[in-house]
């Protein structure tokens, strides 16, 4: 019992660095991936390539080689960060990548009727956005936007390979040193339990954002 | 109803739009007086939305004056339209309203929201002053009961006359419709038009883009065929669906008979 206990308190510590990145990256993520996509479907040619290149970078190559990229090779040119600050750079601009995509998708889904009924009723743009079209958004992007969430839990081990001292390698330490799997199982009820509170928090968003679909 | 005298609440003069090198309205004049019903009638492709769009801003025009309610949306200066600046636009449009052909409602927004919505964003009035409009106008259009109901629990034409109530929730003087009854089932106009009519008799200035050409024949006071952008033939209800003079308008006529 003790020696659980020993391990559960060992192991929150390394959650703390798991939890930071998944919150830091989800806070910063979605608001960037937001401006991504308006700056992706604004007539600014220029602007919408370069996204439309970076969102193509971003998805088209390993979070794992981007981790290891920042951590390993930005050092090399002479950019120097914190450990925590280097994982969480590579995250951050994933994950935009991918909520860029997603808020695009969303955007574009609400029908040109839309603006144009909100026109005809005298509204103004920034009016029409925040009254009219962001709540459709909204509904529309949050069973992907729960996906990548829950995607991003797990992704957040990958920082395994850093040696930063996450859950999952304080996990292994643990389990290399005292021939004992029961880290391994802690960690996946970690891993379980986030995803589980996450998976209800998106239930309640969905059905909130959603009641007026039948 | 209409008359000589009465106020002329639209006066579009010799509009010409294009897309690209395309131009869909080839010089358009026409006027609307307070209290007339203006029917726009005329084969697909022909510009009636393009026209219709182009009174309210949706679709700005290259050449030609377009004034609501005695302001100048649009006037000449050298040879070209120049727009009234987007504020002084937004009031000169306050008094028009616009129903579409798909509707439009705000599908995340009840009723009773879609239509105190813009009254009070826009026009910041209080919830309590604008209810009771709103129920009112809820009660005219016969839906006073789906008042707490999303526009997807409802049918089309409860839609299109939620729509209809709405767009009147803000008080205009001048009622746009294009194609109102167009995405309808045939067995769901009638309440549509009913409703259109009803507005009609309580001498609110319409211009409505339709095939329906009952409704022109009866609530209009003035029909206008269109064809390839431009006015072909222009007249009272009667006279031109008894004596149509163009060729082009007796073959239209024709063909929806
Ligand atoms: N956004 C647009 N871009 C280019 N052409 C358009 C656009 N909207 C309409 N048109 C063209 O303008 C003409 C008139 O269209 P429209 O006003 O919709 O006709 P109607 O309402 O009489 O059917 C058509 O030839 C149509 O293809
Ligand atoms: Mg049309």
């Amino acid at each position: 019992m003790d020696n659980l206990m020993n391990t559960v308190i060992q192991m929150a510590e390394g959650s703390e660095i798991t939890l930071e990145i998944f919150f830091v990256t989800l806070i910063v993520a979605l608001p960037l991936g937001m401006l991504a996509a308006i700056g992706r479907l604004s007539p600014i040619a220029p602007l919408s390539r370069l996204l439309e290149f970076y969102v193509w970078l971003m998805r088209g190559t390993p979070l794992m080689l981007q981790l290891l990229f920042v951590y390993f090779a930005l050092p090399m040119v002479g950019i120097m960060l914190p450990d925590i600050a280097a994982a969480l750079l590579a995250f951050i601009l994933n994950y935009a990548a991918y909520f860029c995509e997603i808020f695009r998708a969303g955007i574009q889904s609400v029908p040109r009727g839309q603006y144009e009924a909100a026109k005809t009723l005298g509204m103004s743009y920034p009016l029409t956005m925040r009254r009219i079209i962001l709540p459709q958004v909204i509904r529309m992007v949050l069973p992907p936007i729960s996906n990548e969430t829950i995607n991003l839990v797990k992704d957040t081990s990958l920082i395994y390979i850093l040696a930063m001292n996450d859950l999952l390698r304080v996990a292994r330490t643990i389990v290399q040193r005292e021939f004992d799997m029961t880290p391994f199982v802690v960690a996946a009820v970690f891993y379980l339990a986030m995803t589980f509170v996450l998976t209800w928090m998106f239930k309640k968003l969905e059905a909130h954002y959603g009641r007026y679909a039948q | 109803m209409a008359d000589m005298h009465s106020e002329t609440m639209l006066r579009m003069t010799d509009i010409h739009k294009s897309y690209g090198r395309i131009e869909v309205l080839k010089g358009i004049n026409l006027e609307v007086r307070q209290g007339e019903v203006l029917a726009i009638i005329g084969p697909s492709g022909s510009g009636k939305s393009t026209l219709l769009r182009c009174i309210n801003r949706l679709e700005t025009i290259q050449s030609g004056e377009i004034e609501i309610c005695g302001q100048k949306l649009v006037h000449m200066e050298d040879g070209h339209s120049v727009y009234a600046a987007d504020d002084e636009a937004r009031r000169i449009l306050a008094s028009t309203g616009m129903v579409f052909q798909q509707f439009n409602l705000f599908p995340h927004m009840t009723v009773l929201e879609n239509l105190i919505e813009a009254p009070i964003h826009v026009k910041h009035e209080s919830r309590a002053e604008i209810l009771p409009y709103a129920r009112e106008l809820l009660e005219r259009v016969g839906l006073a009961d789906r008042a707490d109901y999303y526009p997807a629990q409802l049918s089309g034409g409860q839609q299109q006359r939620v729509a209809i109530a709405r767009a009147l929730c803000m008080r205009p003087q001048i009622m746009l419709f294009d194609e109102p009854t167009s995405a309808l089932d045939p067995e769901l106009t009638g309440e549509v038009l009913k409703t259109m009519r009803e507005l009609a008799e309580s001498h609110m200035t319409m211009v409505v883009v339709t095939h329906e050409m009952g409704f022109a024949r009866e609530a209009a006071n003035q029909v206008i065929f269109m064809a390839e952008g431009g006015i072909i033939e222009q007249g009272e209800p009667h006279e031109f669906f008894s004596h149509p003079r163009e060729e082009r308008t007796k073959a239209f006529l024709q063909s929806r008979l």
